[in-house]
């Protein structure tokens, strides 16, 4: 049976959560340390947790993108492996160019941990691939906004790479409020919420607990 | 006659103070195998006045101590930019 | 060599050690100390670390303990067994006054040195909490201040991985000039894991040094904030320490793993007096001695001296004891996270610490007379004889109109209004644990194991202590205990944090053990022991005192999480009752602090167990503690989401006004059974109980003109904060 791959940098934090959810949907989770390249072929999915690599210095997810584990994982992403990134994972994606755009400090210069409405516009074929309609999930994080050069936004939209959007409120100045977006081929998928945290009616939520 | 000067104001962490962010990418350029001796992050900030040379320093001095920089934990340098 | 009177008095001075302290070393070593021992009686000796103006009344906390202590050692965070299993460390500490001088990296390192005391017991952090007391906030600096201290505890505690729960935040003028930053932490020691202590033991093995290099961090102590800087007081300018939470990410990790492990003998973080204290308390607890080489130890600033080194206060560092055999392992595990981990001595049978510099001998000295022989000073005190209480209380003669004004007043300000800027800035949710976060009074995380729900709250009224101390501090147990119950939740343990004046006044000395007393008693009451602690002394500002603050962190026990009491209004229809306990009345928020009647402690604990009891035989929709500004702002609260309620009571204005200790309100469709239940209990005299009010959407009417529009209501209190914590500071 093969397993999904729960990436950890130095300073990932969410990494445990997302471990222990993979468990609880009967999959097989197995840490991939950030020093070490990993056997590609042993794992259906990876994904790459929340948190503060390498404490978010210099851009939130630019020291870990550059660590060596990362080539397992473009090499996984190429062969069309499922690949993703959450929160931080998100950062890591895009300052590793795997997914389009950058993440940068929100709008309003202070982290925020709150609830948010999403709707989902686009389908990952990995990936909350039953999620349709607007859906509820936490957020948490100081380095949020969504950027994309104006000229790429149409192209974004045309190849069908908009996965979420926030609803209703912009928690922290996304451009047209982009919440997660995909790569062209919909195996990499990236979102700044966290469905980890979304997966019981004791945690405020469960409209996390079919991304996986 | 005044025109458009810009000045920069160098920011740095003062030299006895731990640098947290240098340490780290000090850190990652080693495992990267690019190593170096010491790292240190700071702020750079320019500013635009319409004034002559020796005005704008005096008042870009002036915004540095007041804002810019924290003198518990920082220095600063300014040039003409 | 024998000092002259001058230079004497010079270096008592800088070392902060007085007269009758220097004769005590003199006595204590048979000589006069050498110029190294200066600095280690100057740390060890200081108030932080020896407790010696509080000493003798701490040891009171003693009588509280009961068969779930594990661990009460005093210094490190205390442990409480939960039964199946699971066990929780927590404790509480201040870092007032470098928060005073830089309130990002102030608060910041608080909340790292709370974390170290926790997973160096092997406990993983679960959840953080804090307690603020600001001052006027048109008082200079304030608003820096308050942005900084939360934006500090913010970077901190989410960097790190640690939820930040619940909080506490307070504003009186008489912290204008001592504002009161107060940072606790839990861990969780789940079934299996071996708790780590810190004596040290074993003849030959090595002291091992872990985490960040030394630095020049906060050596040569803190400057008076008052004092003005300027470029040519380089010299002076106190040398900040800088928190890397990031870096203690990693120290957490390493640790935890060495410890669970089994490759550590024991462990002590580094944390005010750094090196000294650690290495003097380890040596003195396991009763060993230990060679310390100085030079050995990771330097940032090679220019550093010995003198330098012992004192430095530099963060996220940690020291270890370790087998030989382990070492390498050891140095293996920490490498892997990026962290140096190296020998910087060894222990020894003999009781002595010898402290080397390049294999020169600086000195020997028994830690005991370090640790052990610290002063303990008996400081003068009266017995409590509350002196604001009275016979009766002025008549709240107001108009409903004033009533409403005040009311929209307080709502709108840093009274009553939101605190949602604040714990919007911190992750709640990292650990996938929490069910209830900081915008509930009480904070309640899902144990991973037992399913059980562990439940987390602060205490202390800064108002009731001003009205009397005793009473304050009864409530600062009590209080929090009955939000607790309410919810369902079991009290089970305290740790405290007892932020005070300048202890040699005796008014100051006499609230403090007053204070001691009150806590003693309700804790022995509850059945809840007082596990850990911290003092500050000396929060004092050109003779003007703080209002005296025992601040407290009570942790709870509930079954489950499923059917949590909300503590606003959520549906229409239902019956709002307000429950009242007999006996104690203050004055009004804002008037001359006085009270009347008697706190009865062993009601209070009467009336907590029936209310757990009740919470979870008879489930309200809602339930809360109404707080100070009466009955009227608690409902107001209460229908901050939309629902209000419709009273069919005519109450007198001064009823809805009233600080009654203590008032419930309980919504409910079983207003009969919940009545009953409190008939049939042992406070059936002393409850009464009123159906107040019917929930309903859109609508709070009081009656007696007391109309309120919700949604003025929920723009005022969400605004009230908003433009202190925007980024005020760069």
């Amino acid at each position: 049976m093969k397993k999904i791959g729960v990436l950890r940098f130095s300073g990932t934090n969410c990494d445990r959560d997302v471990f222990s959810w993979i468990q609880l949907k009967g999959f097989h989770p197995e840490y991939l340390w950030h020093l070490d390249q990993f056997a590609i072929n042993d794992y259906e999915a990876l994904i790459l947790p929340g948190g503060f690599s390498f404490g978010d210095y210099l851009r939130s997810g630019a020291l870990a993108a550059r660590s060596p584990v990362m080539k397992s994982v473009k090499e996984f992403s190429k062969q069309g492996g499922p690949v993703l990134g959450i929160c931080n994972g998100f950062q890591i994606l895009c300052e590793a160019e795997l997914l389009p755009g950058a993440l940068v400090k929100n709008e309003g210069r202070r982290f925020i941990d709150d609830w948010v409405d999403l709707q989902c516009v686009g389908v990952s074929s990995r990936f909350a691939s039953q999620v349709k309609g607007s859906i509820r999930l936490p957020i948490a994080h100081g380095d949020g906004r969504y950027y994309l050069p104006e000229k790429d936004l149409q192209a974004l939209w045309d190849s069908g790479q908009v996965w979420f959007q926030y609803r209703n409120e912009n928690p922290n100045g996304s451009v047209q409020g982009i919440a997660g977006v995909l790569s062209k081929n919909k195996n990499i998928a990236g979102l700044m919420p966290h469905p980890e945290r979304a997966i019981a009616d004791w945690m405020g939520g469960t409209d996390g607990w079919s991304f996986l | 006659m005044s025109n458009k000067i810009k000045v920069g104001v160098k920011v740095m962490p003062r030299e006895v103070i731990l640098d947290t962010q240098g340490r780290a990418i000090e850190q990652a350029l080693k495992l990267n195998q690019m190593p170096v001796g010491q790292c240190r992050v700071g702020k750079f900030i320019e500013l635009e006045f319409q004034d002559s040379q020796e005005q704008a320093l005096k008042q870009a001095e002036e915004i540095a101590k007041k804002m810019l920089c924290n003198p518990l934990i920082e220095t600063y340098e300014i040039k003409v930019l | 060599m024998k000092l002259d009177a001058a230079t004497l008095k010079t270096k008592c001075k800088h070392y902060r050690i007085s007269n009758e302290e220097y004769q005590k070393i003199c006595q204590l070593l048979k000589r006069e100390p050498l110029d190294i021992e200066w600095p280690l009686f100057s740390a060890l000796w200081s108030e932080h670390c020896s407790y010696k103006s509080s000493k003798i009344h701490l040891r009171k906390f003693g009588k509280t303990m009961n068969a779930t202590v594990v661990n009460a050692s005093g210094e490190n965070a205390g442990i409480i067994d939960l039964g199946q299993g699971e066990r929780i460390a927590f404790k509480m500490e201040s870092h007032n006054h470098p928060s005073f001088i830089e309130p990002f990296q102030g608060a910041a390192t608080g909340v790292g040195g709370i974390l170290r005391d926790i997973f160096t017991m092997g406990a993983r952090p679960i959840a953080l909490a804090n307690y603020l007391c600001f001052g006027e906030v048109k008082a200079p600096r304030m608003k820096y201040l308050m942005d900084g201290v939360v934006h500090g505890i913010s970077s901190y505690g989410n960097c790190v991985g640690v939820p930040t729960v619940t909080g506490q935040t307070n504003f009186d003028p008489s912290y204008s000039q001592n504002i009161l930053v107060n940072a606790l932490a839990v861990g969780l020691l789940r079934p299996g894991e071996k708790i780590a202590l810190s004596q040290a033991q074993g003849v030959g093995n090595w002291v091992v040094y872990v985490g960040a290099k030394t630095g020049k961090d906060g050596v040569h102590g803190a400057a008076m904030a008052s004092e003005a800087f300027d470029e040519n007081s380089e010299a002076k300018k106190p040398n900040v320490q800088i928190g890397d939470p990031y870096f203690e990410k990693l120290l957490i990790e390493s640790c935890l793993e060495a410890i669970q492990q089994g490759l550590v003998v024991s462990i002590q973080d580094m944390g005010a007096a750094g090196l000294t204290s650690s290495s003097f308390e380890m040596a003195s607890k396991g009763q060993m001695g230990m060679d310390l080489h100085l030079d050995q130890v990771p330097l940032r600033d090679s220019s550093m001296t010995p003198e330098e080194i012992l004192l430095s206060e530099s963060q996220e560092r940690m020291l270890m004891i370790c087998e030989p055999s382990k070492l390498e392992a050891v140095e293996k595990l920490f490498s892997k996270w990026g962290l140096d981990a190296c020998v910087v001595g060894k222990l020894k049978k003999q009781r002595t610490v010898s402290l080397f510099w390049n294999k020169e001998l600086l000195t020997e000295i028994d830690p005991d007379l370090l640790v052990e022989n610290a002063p303990v000073y008996e400081r003068p005190f009266s017995a409590w004889a509350s002196p604001r209480r009275v016979s009766s209380l002025p008549d709240l003669k107001f108009s409903a109109a004033k009533v409403k004004i005040e009311l929209m007043q307080v709502l709108s300000n840093e009274i009553a209004g939101s605190r949602r800027p604040i714990y919007r800035q911190y992750d709640q949710r990292v650990g996938a644990m929490t069910a209830h976060g900081a915008e509930s009074d009480v904070a309640i995380q899902r144990l991973p194991d037992s399913g059980r729900g562990f439940a987390l709250a602060v205490g202390c009224r800064p108002f009731l202590m001003q009205v009397d101390a005793q009473i304050g501090a009864y409530d600062s147990v009590f209080y929090p205990a009955l939000q607790m119950a309410i919810k369902g939740v079991r009290a089970l343990a305290v740790t405290d944090c007892l932020n005070y004046g300048n202890p040699e006044r005796p008014e100051i000395m006499s609230e403090f053990v007053a204070s001691v007393d009150a806590i003693t008693e309700a804790s022995i009451l509850l059945k809840a022991p007082v596990i850990s602690g911290n003092v500050s002394f000396y929060n004092e500002t050109m003779g003007s005192n703080i209002t005296s603050t025992p601040a407290t962190g009570v942790v709870g026990l509930r079954d489950h999480v499923d059917g949590l009491a909300a503590d606003r209004f959520g549906k229409e229809g239902l019956k709002v009752l307000v429950l009242r306990l007999k006996g104690l009345e203050l004055s009004g928020f804002g008037q001359k602090p006085q009270f009347k009647g008697e706190y009865n402690p062993q009601k209070v604990t009467e009336l907590i167990a029936l209310l757990r009891k009740a919470a979870m035989e008879i489930p309200p929709q809602a339930s809360q503690v109404v707080g100070l500004g009466g009955l009227a702002l608690a409902l107001a609260k209460m229908s901050l989401d939309g629902i209000g309620c419709q009273a069919h009571q005519d109450l007198s204005i001064s009823s809805w006004m009233k600080n009654i200790l203590y008032q419930i309100v309980w919504v409910t469709d079983q207003a009969e059974a919940f009545e009953k239940f409190f008939q049939n209990s042992i406070l059936a005299a002393d409850v009464e109980i009123l159906d107040l009010a019917i929930t309903k959407k859109s609508v709070l009417d009081l009656g007696s003109e007391l109309q309120f529009s919700l949604p003025e209501l929920q723009k005022l209190s969400s605004e009230a904060l908003q433009s202190y914590f925007q980024g005020v500071s760069t």
